[in-house]
């Protein structure tokens, strides 16, 4: 399998994929919201044991990630939110799980700031709860009573990105050592600019942009266009 | 602007009001206050559109259309009366008309954003690029400070293709810009990145790299500027600085391959040195499949089955059921699949001898230590492989997944290994015994969904619908719509396929006909859902996505999804053009089996039996809603379930004009697909039928191109040939271009000469022989006995399948030969297949 961001295309087979293996489910339309607001967020991981009929053919997956960030975080702080993950039985302890988070935490962090990433489960879903409590090391946090539509309840769980944090951190030092390095051996001079990823400061920044983002156009101007909303979702998880 | 009275202010303050609710979706206040204003003013334009926009809201579009005509009468020069037109067109997806009214909206009142807004909105959505740019020029020109308008605007001219005015427009903007936007600025880090991305489409790849790194530290998007360093740099030739930052990318994700082979371009490597990479890299990230994985592609002979061990050693250990599945696309290599099965018998054969012994005993049937889990899945890999269908050894395959059957005690293999058994079961034709196996595996795990989708695909494919539904309903939402409601509205296009697919076999065309059309909506649908996006993404910023987006949009509906579907249709619809009768259930005898022999009746007996189907009919459909009406008494109130006027399709097959019908799915599938051989040749059997000869030609023409060889193409030649030696009378320029173009007959001998030609240079192909057969009714060319001979060798040949065994039957039964002995001779080869059973 090759693991790579999700693309628009890959679409119709993760909705596959998904309504394949899980009882919540989405239409199109809400993969292309996550799609098209975070799409660092997400990844996919491809069959490759067929090759394509024809060069253009989209190609069949075996399991997603498709994740978020919190858009009005209740606590304030900046953190993503696994919407959906999950991988083809046939394609299963090949660790592709692991794999696909670990892409769409690092995202989180580099390009939106995440501190910490959060996600529900299912009381009952026992392989679920083992992959993210034992492989992934999530932490339950509280249980949400009720959670999905039929009634059962939910794990809340959560990670703390810290270790990314610190990686991406080292990976910034070598990075601007080997800049050093370069111009000091005749490069131009580069900017020295600020170089650490976007902070929390960031955040505060983007606060009052996602206030001003819902005030409405062209009220005064009579019969305004109300299909500027992105349906919500059928079912959240 | 003379238009008409302004309204008294305590009509104008009513008239406020109307906006309000209307933009607050409260209808029913909003039209109470527009009555009050009509009672005093009931020729108020603007108050009368506004009414009728609220009456569409309501759902009745009809009397909404009327009112927002009578509005428009009262008041030509309204822009309020044009805009409320163009939604309602819009709201009717009729976008050609909306853009219309809105322009005439604009016309009377040209500074109006909003309407502007609109109008681009259904440009773009129609991929109107001119029209995009220049509403796009206009709303920059107002309001020059909002950066979402210059984006909007070099959009426009990206998609328009002019992309030196893109860059041009989106670098404007940043020279207004008095000092750089913070690195947390979302909005710019996507804005410049997406100008780099323009750069790059122009070719100029110096370019586009010298702009990358002079934004590298403030976009945020840490994979992409890799990438895309990697890839500008590999186009350069700067192997250092690419090979540098392919490792960088490598060292993120080790398990995609573009990386491999952009690392292996920059590296320059051939021969041992491309597999020593591939060793170092294993080494660096021992949990990555690719770098072990790779090697197997490029290496051959010894060298592959030094690489093959170890990965087959790694993988095996591992006992997960994926392994077989990783290395499948090798099989298409004789050499290669079969150094891989002795490799994968000699590991077994090692797995057994270590069988741990405890207390003396052997551990034949006890714990799931992990060498038993080795054993079982090395046991599950041989019974894959010799069910691949280039192998396709039964037998054999069933011993294998029988002893890891009886290894394996764990209710989670079992599942697994159920599932295994199933499938080849299936692969034999059996599926009605998949069927029970799937059922079994589902068993072990009722909770798991993987297991119980499986298992409803295996009912259909054994035409057990009823049962299929009920399954998946275990993990439908099942309100007021029922399971099937929920997975048309959750867009399960697997389902609904397969379902429609069943139909068809069982001949219950109405319903087939249904389940295709609920996957054309959902397309229709899938086209629907960017255009909330051409809004949306320009205030959330993410462009790139958003391109990305509308380009996949234009590609949609080449989807193999789509393609499946239409092509059912199309065959369908052709179908009943020809057997009208068939759209009447009962005398829908698909198969054959059961039914009355419509053809064989005389014109009488045709219209009794017509009449009785109608009944039926008419019993069937009542039969349907009285069970709908009950299902909804059940519910006690609660959501409407939507009407269904046609739960059978049966209005659907009883088309009058089925050729038209059919043409709504060859227009997709032949522009979006063109290269796909089964839309070409679809769209050739249609086009003959409608006597559009030149549009048939060019699928023909189109179709050889694709697969000169292909047993259709032969068919569709000769028959095309055929055609034209009957002298039909065409126009001087049809003949004169068909003359020009149509070279694939031949020029000496027969078509019956020209068709035995083929015969024999494809004797070992069943569906040619298929096709001689087919051709030879056509030209009446020959005996029936010696055409039947001929499809009773097709199933001897070696590459014969199932299917082709079960379309030489449906032959056999045209051609009114021995059915019996057909079906004998085929259940010699195809022991377990359901289709070959003698019937009780």
């Amino acid at each position: 399998m090759d693991i790579v961001m999700l693309h628009p295309s890959h679409i119709p087979h993760v909705q596959t994929c998904n309504i394949t293996n899980l009882p919540e489910n989405y239409f199109a339309k809400y993969y292309l919201y996550h799609a098209l607001t975070w799409p660092q967020l997400s990844y996919v991981a491809i069959d490759l044991s067929k090759p394509p009929k024809s060069p253009h053919d989209p190609p069949k997956i075996v399991g997603y990630v498709l994740a978020k960030m919190e858009e009005e975080p209740v606590d304030g702080i900046p953190h993503g939110h696994i919407t959906s993950l999950s991988v083809m039985r046939t394609h299963r302890r090949l660790g592709l799980a692991e794999k696909l988070m670990r892409q769409s935490q690092k995202a989180m962090v580099e390009t939106f700031g995440a501190k910490y990433v959060s996600l529900h489960v299912r009381v009952s879903n026992k392989a679920a709860l083992r992959l993210y409590k034992d492989t992934l090391q999530f932490e339950v946090e509280k249980v949400e009573s009720k959670y999905y539509a039929d009634g059962e309840d939910a794990f809340s769980m959560k990670q703390n990105l810290d270790f990314i944090w610190d990686a991406v951190k080292k990976e910034e030092a070598l990075y601007k050592k080997d800049e050093k390095k370069s111009d000091a051996e005749g490069g131009e001079g580069g900017d020295e600019d600020e170089g650490d990823p976007v902070g929390d400061e960031g955040q505060e920044d983007k606060k009052p942009k996602e206030v001003m983002r819902k005030v409405k156009i062209g009220r005064a101007l009579g019969v305004s266009d109300l299909v500027e909303k992105v349906e919500q979702p059928k079912a959240a998880s | 602007m003379p238009s008409q009275q302004p309204l008294a202010s305590k009509e104008a303050s009513l008239f406020r009001n109307v906006l309000k609710f209307y933009e607050t979706k409260q209808y029913k206040k909003g039209l109470k206050a527009a009555e009050q204003i009509l009672k005093k003013n009931p020729k108020h334009g603007e108050t009368l559109a506004m009414k009728g926009l609220l009456i569409n809201c309501q759902g009745k579009t009809e009397e909404a259309f009327q009112i927002a005509k009578e509005a428009l009468k009262q008041d030509m020069k309204s822009h309020v009366c044009w805009h409320v037109y163009g939604l309602l067109y819009r709201s009717q997806k009729n976008f050609d008309e909306a853009i219309k009214a809105y322009k005439m909206a604009l016309r009377f009142e040209p500074d109006s954003q909003q309407i502007l807004r609109d109008l681009a909105l259904l440009q773009i959505q129609m991929r109107d690029y001119n029209g995009y740019i220049e509403s796009r020029r206009l709303m920059v020109m107002s309001k020059p400070q909002i950066r979402q308008n210059w984006t909007g605007l070099a959009i426009a001219y990206h998609l328009a293709g002019n992309l030196s005015e893109a860059e041009n427009v989106l670098t404007k903007y940043e020279e207004t810009l008095k000092q750089p936007p913070p690195r947390t600025d979302l909005e710019n880090s996507e804005a410049i990145l997406y100008k780099n991305y323009i750069v790059a489409e122009t070719g100029d790849y110096q370019k586009a790299l010298d702009h990358l790194e002079s934004i590298s530290r403030t976009a945020v998007d840490k994979v992409a500027i890799l990438e895309a360093r990697a890839e500008y740099n590999l186009k350069l030739g700067n192997n250092e600085a690419a090979e540098k930052a392919y490792r960088v990318l490598l060292e993120r994700n080790p398990e995609k391959r573009l990386y491999y082979t952009g690392l292996e371009k920059s590296l320059g490597v051939e021969g041992e040195e491309r597999l020593k990479i591939y060793e170092e890299l294993a080494e660096q990230y021992p949990r990555a499949d690719a770098p072990k994985r790779i090697p197997l592609d490029f290496q051959e002979g010894d060298a592959f089955k030094s690489v093959a061990q170890k990965y087959l050693d790694w993988r095996l250990k591992r006992a997960a059921p994926s392994t077989f599945t990783s290395l499948k696309a090798l099989y298409g290599d004789v050499t290669k699949r079969e150094c891989l099965e002795s490799l994968v018998e000699e590991f077994l054969a090692k797995t057994r001898e270590e069988k741990p012994v405890e207390n003396g005993e052997k551990l034949t049937n006890g714990s799931s230590t992990p060498n038993n889990n080795v054993l079982i899945y090395t046991l599950y890999y041989l019974s894959q492989h010799h069910d691949h269908w280039r192998i396709r050894n039964t037998e054999k395959a069933l011993s294998y997944i029988n002893e890891a059957l009886e290894l394996a005690p764990d209710n989670a293999d079992q599942g697994e290994l159920k599932l295994g058994l199933a499938r080849i079961l299936k692969h034999a034709g059996d599926v009605r015994k998949a069927m029970e196996e799937m059922d079994n595996a589902r068993q072990k795990d009722k909770s798991d969904r993987y297991y119980n989708t499986k298992c409803s695909k295996y009912m259909l494919r054994n035409d057990c619908n009823e049962e299929a539904i009920k399954t998946m309903g275990l993990f439908t939402r099942n309100d007021v719509n029922g399971p099937l409601g929920d997975l048309l509205e959750m867009q399960c296009v697997w389902y609904i396929t397969e379902d429609g697919e069943s139909y068809v076999r069982q001949g219950k065309l109405g319903l087939a006909l249904k389940r295709f059309h609920a996957v054309y909506k959902i397309f229709e649908d899938w086209t629907d859902d960017q255009f909330d996006f051409h809004s949306f993404s320009l205030r959330k910023g993410m462009i790139r996505a958003y391109i990305e987006m509308v380009r996949w949009e234009d590609s949609l509906w080449s989807h193999p999804f789509f393609r499946r579907a239409a092509v059912n249709a199309i065959k369908l619809y052709l179908l009943l053009n020809d057997k009208p009768h068939l759209a009447h259930g009962s005398l829908a005898n698909g198969t054959g089996d059961g039914a009355v022999d419509f053809e064989s009746l005389s014109t009488t007996e045709r219209k009794k039996a017509m009449k009785k189907a109608k009944r039926e009919a008419q019993k069937q459909e009542k039969a349907a809603a009285e069970a709908a009406a009950k299902a909804k008494d059940e519910r006690k109130g609660g959501e409407e379930k939507k009407q269904d006027d046609d739960p059978l399709g049966a209005k659907l097959a009883q088309t009058t004009e089925p050729l038209e019908k059919a043409l709504v799915w060859l227009k997709p599938l032949l522009e979006f697909s063109p290269t796909f051989l089964e839309g070409q040749t679809a769209g050739f059997d249609v086009y003959m039928k409608r006597r559009k000869y030149l549009l048939a030609l060019k699928c023909l023409l189109a179709a050889h191109s694709i697969a000169p060889e292909d047993p259709v193409v032969h068919e569709q030649i000769v028959r095309f040939q055929n055609f034209l030696n009957t002298k039909p009378e065409l126009s001087p320029t049809v003949q004169s271009i068909i003359d020009e173009t149509f070279t694939l007959a031949p020029k000496e001998g027969t078509l019956a000469e020209f068709n035995e030609a083929y015969l024999s240079s494809h004797a070992d192909s069943a569906r040619a022989s298929f096709s001689v057969v087919k051709v030879r009714q056509v030209l009446g060319a020959s005996e029936g006995s010696e055409s039947e001979a001929l499809i009773f060798d097709a199933l001897k040949k070696e590459g014969a399948t199932l299917k082709d065994a079960v379309d030489g039957l449906a032959l056999v039964k045209e051609l009114k030969g021995d059915v019996g002995r057909y079906t004998e001779e085929a259940r010699q080869r195809w022991l377990m297949a359901n289709v070959f059973e003698v019937k009780a």
